[in-house]
């Protein structure tokens, strides 16, 4: 399986479908006389970033730390818990329980569900 | 029987919805700068965009990905963060001048200043998203844009010389004023070939569930659509040649632009001219916010879906609310709507590149088309178009700064 | 390519912000002069409503005004500056008192003013292609 093609920035569904974002990075074991091996999916902002720029990656660790669920490390997922590789990734996970929908349900409630007609997520459920 | 109706709807609200303020300030000027001389760029611009709304429909219903998906997979997330940077910026550009086009209309129809509409017309446009559907929104706004029909009435009441207006299909260099000439040619393409069309088709595709059945269908939405489209803008540059060239008025303004259609539908021609800015840029106002916030949203793996109660996806209606606020700004400030057009739409041509050599790669490759890949017309129109674009957008606005 | 792209934003504000020639700024004033003619006509024959009409007219006004400052600040040699100068100031003034007209519905009085309004354009045309460079 080619690591970048195949996993690399694909999406992530949970459980139940959910959108829980896109693999941002990869973390992986390299053994001295084995092959690499991935140990976790990496979904967060300044691994993101890292990518482009590591001043970029500081700069959304700032940014993290005064708005938001202020959440300033990236989520890791154990390799173990992907059930398939396809078009898109499900893993054997509840979304909400990884942390990957923080930002999502901080701005919900933060200010979405403040506006008039932005609805609620409790009702929904 | 369904997918005949959906064909039709799916034509219909191509037409209705291509015409917008790029398309009609471009044209207006083009006609009554250089008469029928600039009718090949809409020509040109037509053709490519059928190529690229095809292309963008079976991306779609083959890979299941949008654009902005499978730029992201495919490319990586550095790369990918470059184009959204060029794309969203531009786009958010022709957003201050789609709500500028709203703004102005409402100006000469009822005499207060467009500064004075730019917030009331945010809100309007951020509450048709909040509450809206997708297919409220694409159906509603482009059933309503059917009123840029008027402009091929009024062009044809106006017995424009068809054998001139069919030399006008042919590319020629004008005698003088040739940088301006290359200017308007390339804010011609850049209104014709607007990128956020095609991610807003991909995404509309993915949202109505399309899959390979749909290819033929596709085919003939793109290009029925975009014809049909294109003869609007053609109908635009005619008028503006026959209402405004012999006069020597160069249309700067809106407010000379709004008498485009007068000579030919008298008051009719006004208020036709006014309400169809205003149904034609509401249409590309909705699109641009769905297709920026589609980018921050397919881009980075949210939950994206203008059917949802936004808080079931709220950083994507965060997006939206947030740009259409800002979009305002401007044009509280006094900024005109006419000068930010053009500035877009030649800035559309320049970074055309950015967003259609990646999509050309994707339409390229097995692992999202499979044999439905693209032939080698689809790619040799979409290049060439696209290098001619940029080649004139370097050319023409050095010249213009320097020359004219 | 990519860099291309990105430098085409500043290059094009340039542009917007360019600075026209004599000749350009000429054919701006009957451009003007033209769209004022064209309102006016229209309004005289009850295509356009008051209000769009006399901001129009208003417009032409205040643009006339800024063109006839920056031709006055740098004169053409070949050009008759003086005349020119007497044409605009008595356009300027026109325009003024057609949108006058306009607000209280004198449609023979904008008649009139029309007709000395595109005498003046004619004599502006003339200058124009004066001061046209030469092919």
């Amino acid at each position: 399986m080619k690591l970048v093609r195949d996993v690399l920035d694909k999406k992530l569904t949970d459980r139940e479908k959910c959108e829980m974002g896109r693999v941002d990075g990869l973390l992986m074991r390299v053994g001295e006389r084995s092959q690499p091996r991935i140990t976790h999916i990496v979904i967060g902002g300044s691994t993101l970033w890292m990518r482009v720029h590591p001043a970029l990656a500081r700069l959304s660790v700032r940014l993290a730390r005064i708005w938001g669920p202020r959440r300033t490390e990236p989520i890791t997922i154990p390799w173990s818990r992907v059930e398939s590789v396809g078009k898109d990734i499900r893993l054997d996970v509840k979304a909400r329980d990884t942390g990957a929908l923080d930002w999502e349900l901080w701005i919900a409630r933060h200010v979405i569900e403040r506006i008039p007609g932005g609805g609620s997520e409790e009702e929904e459920e | 029987m369904k997918k005949i109706l959906q064909l039709t709807l799916g034509i219909v609200t191509s037409v209705g919805g291509f015409l917008e303020i790029g398309s009609v300030a471009t044209a207006a000027q083009a006609g009554a700068l250089f008469g029928y001389k600039l009718l090949w760029a809409i020509l040109l611009g037509t053709i490519c965009l059928i190529f690229l709304v095809e292309m963008s429909g079976r991306l779609a219903a083959v890979s299941k990905h949008t654009i902005v998906e499978a730029t992201r997979e495919r490319f990586g997330f550095p790369f990918f963060s470059a184009v959204m940077l060029g794309m969203v910026l531009v786009a958010f550009l022709v957003l201050v001048a789609e709500l500028g086009g709203i703004g102005l209309s409402l100006q000469i129809l009822t005499g207060l200043g467009f500064r004075w509409w730019a917030v009331p017309v945010s809100l309007a446009v951020w509450l048709l998203m909040w509450k809206g559907t997708f297919s409220l929104i694409e159906n509603g706004a482009s059933l309503l844009g059917l009123v840029t029909v008027s402009f091929v009435v009024a062009a044809v009441k106006m017995h424009p010389e068809w054998g001139s207006v069919a030399h006008g299909l042919i590319p020629t260099v004008p005698g003088d004023q040739k940088a301006k000439y290359g200017f308007v040619a390339v804010s011609i393409l850049g209104a014709s070939i607007s990128p956020y069309l095609m991610y807003f088709y991909s995404s509309g595709a993915i949202e109505d569930k399309w899959d390979t059945s749909y290819i033929p269908m596709n085919r003939i939405i793109a290009g029925f659509g975009m014809t049909f489209g294109g003869f609007l803008s053609m109908a635009v540059l005619i008028a503006a040649a026959l209402a405004f060239q012999p006069r020597g008025i160069s249309v700067e303004k809106f407010e000379q632009a709004a008498l485009l259609m007068t000579p030919a539908l008298t008051h009719w021609g006004f208020y036709l001219f006014a309400l169809a800015m205003l149904f034609a840029c509401l249409g590309a106002a909705l699109e641009i916010s769905l297709s920026i916030a589609y980018f921050f949203a397919q881009g980075l793996g949210w939950s994206w879906s203008e059917d949802l109660t936004p808080s079931r996806d709220s950083r994507f209606s965060f997006v939206y609310t947030a740009i259409i606020l800002v979009a305002a700004v401007p044009l509280i400030l006094g900024v005109d709507p006419m000068k930010v057009t053009m500035l877009s739409m030649a800035l559309t041509a320049a970074t055309l590149p950015l967003a259609i050599v990646p999509f050309l790669i994707l339409m390229n490759d097995p692992s999202y088309l499979g044999g439905h890949r693209n032939g080698w017309i689809s790619n040799s129109v979409v290049a060439i178009v696209i290098l001619i674009s940029f080649v004139l957008a370097v050319i023409s606005i050095p010249l213009q700064i320097i020359g004219g | 390519m990519r860099l291309k792209g990105f430098l085409a934003g500043p290059l094009l504000f340039l542009i917007a912000c360019k600075q026209p020639t004599t000749a350009e700024k000429l054919d701006s004033v009957r451009s003007w002069l033209e769209t004022a003619g064209m309102a006016a006509d229209a309004w005289m024959h009850h295509t356009t409503p008051d209000r769009y009409t006399r901001q129009t007219l208003e417009l032409s006004q205040k643009t006339l005004a800024q063109l006839a400052a920056d031709l006055r600040k740098s004169p053409t040699p070949g050009i008759d500056t003086a005349l020119l100068d007497t044409v605009l100031t008595r356009s300027g003034a026109r325009l003024t008192e057609m949108a006058r007209l306009v607000q209280t519905r004198n449609s023979p009085g904008l008649r009139g003013q029309l007709d000395s309004l595109r005498a003046e354009e004619a004599i502006i045309r003339r200058l124009a292609d004066a001061a046209a460079p030469p092919e």
